[in-house]
């Protein structure tokens, strides 16, 4: 019973975690149309900006702020200086067809993944370093047990709650939510409308980079920061877009917390070893069963 | 390339050969000049040259965008290490037959990939390539967990060395690896050039207008797959044989070097695969050879081919999608 109580603990407050990095891929994917696999590395780097912060003595929330300031930053400034170039060259011959511009986006991203990852090293030296929390990590404890939920459990899932709740608030009640949500709906059409695309797809750069940025933040404290620990939460974010829909924001948190529930669990009832697997497992299942996803839309998957 | 695709098969075959021979005879000419660490780098450059074409001809021919080579040379890797460990085969054996393993790993992919496009594809395959050496901790008994399985390619035996001479260590690694390098190069020069290669671009190109044309995508992607897989892991054979097979040898980062090199060189092309494969290889040596009289620190010098490769890609998909050997394919289009 205590595992099962630790596991769905553990699985609430990762899945929490998951579910904005999952978000922050459908931000783009429905602003932009292409899946951003640099998303962690643009974490992992605002991330190394805050621990660099605190260590300086400044505090946990201004370091705090300050990454989600600068995730947001070099999310707009990787769309304006290579995804928007990138977009309007689609006239030459090598992206004539339709599955090279398709595949192109996805080869710029893993660039600018390789790049922020050599630069972290070259900046912040290649060794783990930990990263503070501003909550207890030890259980409650209640009549003399432990509980397996965590202070820290309490602040990951309350401040994930309130961003979600801030995107929603963005998505339907602002007029560049709306916008943003016309240009994921027909991008074409949307540009008649006098909508203004280009702006629209650099802000959704700039929100799905302080969504990962948060999530970086967030995983760090549990598992330390390296240029490339955040790789493993790419993988589980992009299963969880992918189980819950590319395309639907809601499919996203879904996802996540699916994905949360299943590492964790595979964790605590069989071997952390095989969580991989279970990972592919669960990708693999959903492509064969429902392409789309839980609440993907049908033509979710253009390309 | 389109040009000389309408060649008679004989001719077709010739071409191909040509080719083969001529880059051995280059091959052999330039090690010959090297000393022994960059003899050993050429070798290296030869196994991966076969890897980066696996992503030549999935990517560059049919459009097909994998992350995933990495664990496919994991493939041929563990089950040449095994088959030379627990066989005592030699590796002339081992390799061929460790081709069949990736090949059936292969089709799985293939039977999975022809269901997905662009993205999805991707992020599978990237999946797979973290999933995959995760297995070598599962079953440690077989294949020894992080510790991995240490092979090499051993000494030439007593003919060579009676026809030829003594080779070095590092000659030998050269030369066990140009005759595979060689073979893949003429069976890729060959599809290229056939009817198979022209089917498969029209896939690339539009599916619908193939499927039209009578060409089952569904089935030729598949069979994609399974060649692409034959030729990754034939580099992953060869690439365990300079040491150790294991999880650290054949990382994710290996599978995003080999696209790095494909897209750095020009993925559609043969000759781009070879320049791009050099590219990534030597980058090291090169940047060393340019900076060696600045002081830099290690954590610097560690990073810094990363860095500039990773760079160039960007500038690459951003300025010159076509990369290096890309001139040459705008002039038949």
């Amino acid at each position: 019973m205590n595992t099962f109580l630790a596991a769905l603990s553990l699985g609430t407050s990762r899945g929490a975690i998951f579910a904005l990095v999952a978000l922050g891929l459908v931000i783009v994917w429905r602003g932009a149309g292409i899946v951003n696999f640099a998303q962690m590395g643009q974490a992992m780097f605002s991330t190394y900006i805050a621990s660099t912060l605190i260590t300086n003595g400044y505090s946990y929330w201004l370091a705090f702020f300050a990454a989600l300031l600068s995730g947001a930053v070099l999310g707009a400034l990787l769309d304006i200086f290579i995804m928007r170039p990138l977009s309007n060259k689609k006239q030459s011959e090598l992206l004539s067809s339709e599955s090279m511009r398709a595949a192109v986006p996805v080869i710029a991203s893993l660039g600018i993944l390789g790049a922020l990852q050599a630069l972290a090293g070259i900046i912040w030296a290649a060794e783990e370093r930990g990263f503070p929390s501003p909550a207890k990590q030890e259980g409650f404890t209640v009549a003399g047990t432990v509980l397996p939920f965590t202070s820290f459990d309490v602040f990951v899932v309350s401040i994930v709650t309130v961003a979600l709740i801030l995107t929603t608030l963005f998505f339907t009640k602002t007029g560049i939510g709306l916008a943003m949500r016309a240009t994921a709906l027909n991008q074409e059409v949307a540009k008649l409308s006098g909508i203004r695309t280009n702006r629209t797809r650099t802000i959704s750069w700039a929100i799905s980079g302080a969504a990962s940025s948060l999530a970086g933040l967030l995983i760090t404290p549990t598992s330390n920061l390296s240029p490339n620990t955040l790789d493993l939460v790419l993988i589980v974010g992009f299963t969880a877009a992918v189980v819950g829909g590319l395309d639907s924001p809601v499919g996203a948190v879904l996802g996540g917390f699916i994905l949360g529930m299943v590492i964790s669990f595979v964790t605590f009832y069989d071997t952390p070893e095989d969580v991989f697997l279970a990972i592919l497992a669960v990708l693999l299942a959903v492509l064969i069963i429902r392409p789309r996803g839980i609440l993907g839309s049908k033509d979710a998957r253009r390309v | 390339m389109r040009a000389v695709s309408n060649l008679k098969v004989k001719s077709i075959a010739r071409t191909s050969l040509i080719r083969t021979l001529i880059f051995t005879a280059l091959i052999l000419l330039i090690g010959a000049q090297f000393d022994a660490y960059n003899q050993a780098q050429l070798a290296v450059v030869l196994i991966l040259f076969i890897g980066v074409l696996s992503i030549t001809l999935l990517t560059g021919i049919s459009g097909q965008l994998s992350l995933g080579q990495g664990a496919l040379m994991a493939v041929g890797g563990y089950s040449t290490a095994l088959l030379i460990t627990n066989y005592t085969l030699s590796l002339w054996v081992a390799v061929p037959l460790s081709i069949i393993s990736s090949a059936i790993a292969g089709l799985l992919l293939g039977v999975a990939a022809a269901r997905l496009r662009g993205p999805y594809l991707a992020g599978t395959t990237l999946v797979i390539a973290l999933a995959i050496p995760t297995i070598a901790n599962r079953f440690m008994s077989v294949f020894k967990g992080d510790e991995g399985l240490q092979v090499d390619v051993g000494y030439p035996p007593q003919w060579f060395s009676t026809v030829f001479g003594e080779p070095t260590y590092e000659q030998w690694q050269l030369y066990v690896a140009l005759p595979f390098a060689g073979v893949a190069l003429f069976f890729a020069s060959n599809i290229l050039l056939s009817r198979t290669g022209r089917m498969w671009r029209s896939i690339r190109d539009n599916e619908s207008a193939a499927s039209l044309a009578g060409v089952n995508f569904s089935r030729q992607k598949i069979y994609v797959f399974i060649l692409s897989s034959t030729f990754a892991g034939l580099s992953g054979a060869l690439y365990g044989l300079r040491g150790l097979v294991g999880p650290s040898v054949y990382p994710v980062s290996l599978s995003l070097l080999l696209l790095t090199a494909a897209v750095l060189g020009g993925i559609r092309s043969i000759t781009g695969a070879f320049i791009g494969t050099v590219i990534v290889v030597f980058l090291p040596d090169w940047i060393e050879l340019i900076l060696g009289n600045f002081e830099l620190s290690e954590q610097v010098s560690n990073f810094l081919p990363a860095l500039i490769s990773s760079l160039l890609l960007i500038l690459t998909v951003v300025i010159n999608p076509a990369g290096v050997a890309g001139a040459r394919l705008h002039k038949h289009k």
